[in-house]
């Protein structure tokens, strides 16, 4: 990457390339839900591999794998490293 | 027995955490699985007696916060607050250690003496995750003990500690926040002190800040003031944080739980590529992926049809000469020839039925032991989508292909109404171990392998179009599909015995005195010559309509009760297993369709009509009987041009 600062959506990342979570755009629940998970503001977010089409995307998180859905995915804006 | 040598503790956990195999261990054959009351939700208790104690443990569902998003979240965390367990085992995935202290904070706000569980530390250690017990130990003010729960390693140890501790109801750890948060929680605390109240009053305070509703309106009803109190409070902290502050105690959890695992776990990143994930790598893979699902998927129907059948002949040739020898010692009475199709049934159950269940479901548990139907999930969930559903659907798929019971159950990881009953509705597509018994038994044997391989294709194809259909019908946006996505485990053969066993028992002492009472019944109804009446009541459409032999029609009646009766009964009334003689290939086939899709059974029925009322499971059975009657006929009038 060339710029270190740039936002992008985290399905933007090459599969391996990790980044910083800047902002997550989504409802009250959804926000809950993934922090409940660690997923959020701050915390360090890896692109595992994503599947065929508009499938959903593989990630990792403080060393837990987790899926999410592509939709999502496109919501959660990371700073990659 | 007094009550000194009485102890309750409870299992809580995220899921994956490995809590059946705890629960297992502890408490082996003294199990009882039953209902929460008024939920179809699973509540499993058992009993382990040691060194003289008498120890009631309880299952907590699995789940992944104490916040009331589902009811097992609510189910949890009341049963906690009300029932106030002795202690609480939490169970932690130890190679997923910051996902699960999240968990561990929120059980730890309920004040309740909590022991953690670290499970799994053989797999943390291979993967290079060093952890330091006593010092987790020290932060949370909490018992830690390293276990291998699949094992059994460890575990005494924890009933050591917790009766040991049982009386003193200390160890209860303090978790502070950050400064603002904790000066919010203190001004309610102080309003909430003096309040008669059922819960602890900062759990109450960081529940009312946390915006949680039921506590919200409980307190509200009674103190409105207080929840005022908390509006005027979260508006400030949100000034301060810029977001909403039922978020930021959820960041605060999430910040602690990652601060402590930095303090307490070091990574020694450079082991070996573990055979796990290069396994992972390939199964999630873009294209390989699929591939290897296709041959996974094509392997275990192969396998259970294979095994299958060679146990099925087995027994043909070890119950070859019963019928002669019940003649010759019993008799031919009407009396004996009832029990005769008494015993007969029963052989054939064996003879028939159990030779392709056994195989399915130990296959099944293998591959989620294993952890690979998460990975179906992940691929699968852009065409599940497509039917208005997610990913975590094809779990409910795969439980349904070994029985419909369990897999409509499971819809419940689902997370709306509107999805859940889509899954559901679907799942009772899905062609179960009983109807499998069909496919393979009739069509793999008699027609040939790749016309059942072809069937269950069909119906992974009408499923599809149902749930396409249905989506439309139902409107409303798909959720997304968040899971964790769980390493690959060595399947462990304990556990997948365990398993297997129970879903055995339920084919023992369910289907075993079902089968006995329908063939004697049967029998009974043929003896008295009553047979040709029922037969021509439904002649029109087994008969006309289907082309099937008039006897079908009270084979079908029966098979509500359990689709095997089906193909069992059959063979009972026949006398024999060789149904080659009996069917031509194209009867064989039409009735598998009709087998397939007719009816959910009994019990699947009843489980739709708890979760959804009775009008949706009527609508869903008679909708399904008049879609299978036709799709057979036509598909009965194709093979005509085949056959």
């Amino acid at each position: 990457m060339s710029n270190k600062n740039q936002r992008i959506s985290l399905i933007e990342l090459e599969e391996g390339q990790a980044g910083n979570i800047v902002s997550i755009q989504g409802g009250r629940n959804m926000l809950k839900r993934l922090a409940d998970l660690g997923l959020n503001e701050g915390a360090e977010i890896k692109l595992i591999g994503r599947t065929l089409f508009t499938g959903p995307v593989q990630v990792e998180v403080c060393n837990s794998r987790f899926v999410i859905g592509r939709g999502m995915a496109s919501r959660i804006i990371v700073v990659p490293k | 027995m007094t009550d000194e040598k009485k102890i309750n503790i409870v299992l809580a956990g995220q899921g994956n955490a490995g809590k059946s195999s705890v629960f297992n261990y502890l408490t082996g054959l003294h199990q009882h699985i039953g209902n929460w009351a008024g939920k179809t939700i699973e509540k499993r208790e058992g009993t382990l007696f040691y060194k003289g104690f008498t120890i009631d443990v309880l299952d907590l569902p699995g789940i992944y916060s104490l916040t009331t998003f589902s009811v097992e979240e609510l189910i949890s965390r009341e049963y906690i607050i009300s029932q106030k367990p002795d202690y609480v085992v939490n169970v932690i995935d130890s190679t997923n250690l910051e996902r699960n202290l999240i968990f561990t904070l929120q059980l730890l706000e309920l004040e309740c003496p909590v022991i953690l569980d670290m499970n799994m530390v053989d797999l943390a250690w291979r993967k290079g995750i060093a952890i330091d017990y006593q010092e987790l130990e020290n932060i949370l003010n909490t018992p830690v003990v390293p276990t291998v729960a699949s094992r059994g390693a460890g575990l005494t140890t924890i009933i050591d500690k917790i009766i040991e501790r049982r009386r003193q109801r200390t160890g209860i750890a303090s978790i502070r926040y950050g400064k603002e948060i904790e000066s919010c929680i203190e001004q309610l605390i102080l309003m909430l002190k003096d309040k008669e109240l059922q819960y602890p009053a900062r759990w109450i305070a960081l529940k009312l800040i946390e915006k949680d509703a039921a506590i919200t309106k409980a307190i509200n009803e009674k103190y409105p003031g207080i929840v005022e109190k908390a509006g005027e409070l979260n508006r400030s902290l949100e000034q301060i944080h810029g977001h909403d502050s039922s978020l930021v105690i959820a960041d605060e959890r999430s910040h602690l739980a990652s601060q402590i695992t930095r303090t307490i776990v070091k990574i020694n990143r450079k082991k070996q590529v573990r055979l796990n994930d290069r396994l992972d790598a390939i199964t999630t893979h873009k294209f390989y992926g699929y591939l290897a699902m296709i041959l996974i998927m094509g392997g275990m129907f192969l396998t259970v049809f294979t095994f299958g059948n060679w146990l099925s002949g087995l027994f043909d040739t070890l119950f070859k000469n019963w019928h002669d020898w019940w003649n010759m010692n019993v008799g031919v009475t009407f009396a004996a020839s009832l029990g005769w199709s008494a015993v007969e049934s029963v052989l054939a159950l064996i003879q028939i039925a159990l030779p392709y269940i056994l195989p399915f479901y130990i296959i099944l548990y293998i591959l989620e032991d294993w952890g690979y139907i998460s990975r179906i999930s992940f691929l699968m969930d852009h065409l599940m989508h497509k039917m208005g559903i997610h990913g975590k659907a094809c779990i409910s798929f795969i439980i349904g292909l070994g029985c419909n019971v369990p897999g409509c159950l499971s819809c419940r990881i689902m997370e709306t109404r509107r999805e859940r009953f889509i899954t559901a509705v679907l799942v009772t597509m899905v062609p179960c171990s009983a109807v499998s018994v069909i496919v393979f038994g009739l069509v793999g044997k008699y027609v040939g392998l790749l016309w059942a391989l072809g069937l269950y294709v069909f119906a992974m194809a009408l499923v599809f179009l149902v749930g396409k259909i249905s989506s439309k019908l139902l409107l409303g946006e798909p959720v997304e599909l968040i899971m964790a996505m769980p390493d690959y485990k060595t399947p462990h053969v304990r556990t997948i015995v365990a398993q297997t066993w129970d879903s055995l028992k339920e084919f023992v002492y369910i289907a075993a005195p079902i089968v006995i009472v329908t063939g004697v019944v049967i029998q009974a109804i043929n003896l008295a010559g009553w047979m040709p009446a029922i037969s021509s009541f439904l002649y029109p459409v087994t008969v006309t309509w289907l082309g099937l032999p008039a006897i079908t029609g009270i084979l079908l009646i029966f098979g509500v009760l359990r689709k095997e009766l089906i193909l069992v009964m059959l063979a009972a009334y026949l006398g024999t297993s060789n149904f080659g003689n009996a069917l031509s290939p194209q009867q064989m086939i039409t009735l598998a369709v009709v087998s397939m899709f007719y009816i959910p059974c009994v019990a699947t029925i009843s489980v739709l009509w708890k979760d959804y009322g009775w009008k949706k499971a009527l609508a869903v059975c008679i909708i399904e009987i008049v879609f299978a009657i036709i799709l057979a006929g036509l598909v009965s009038r194709l093979l005509d041009l085949v056959f």
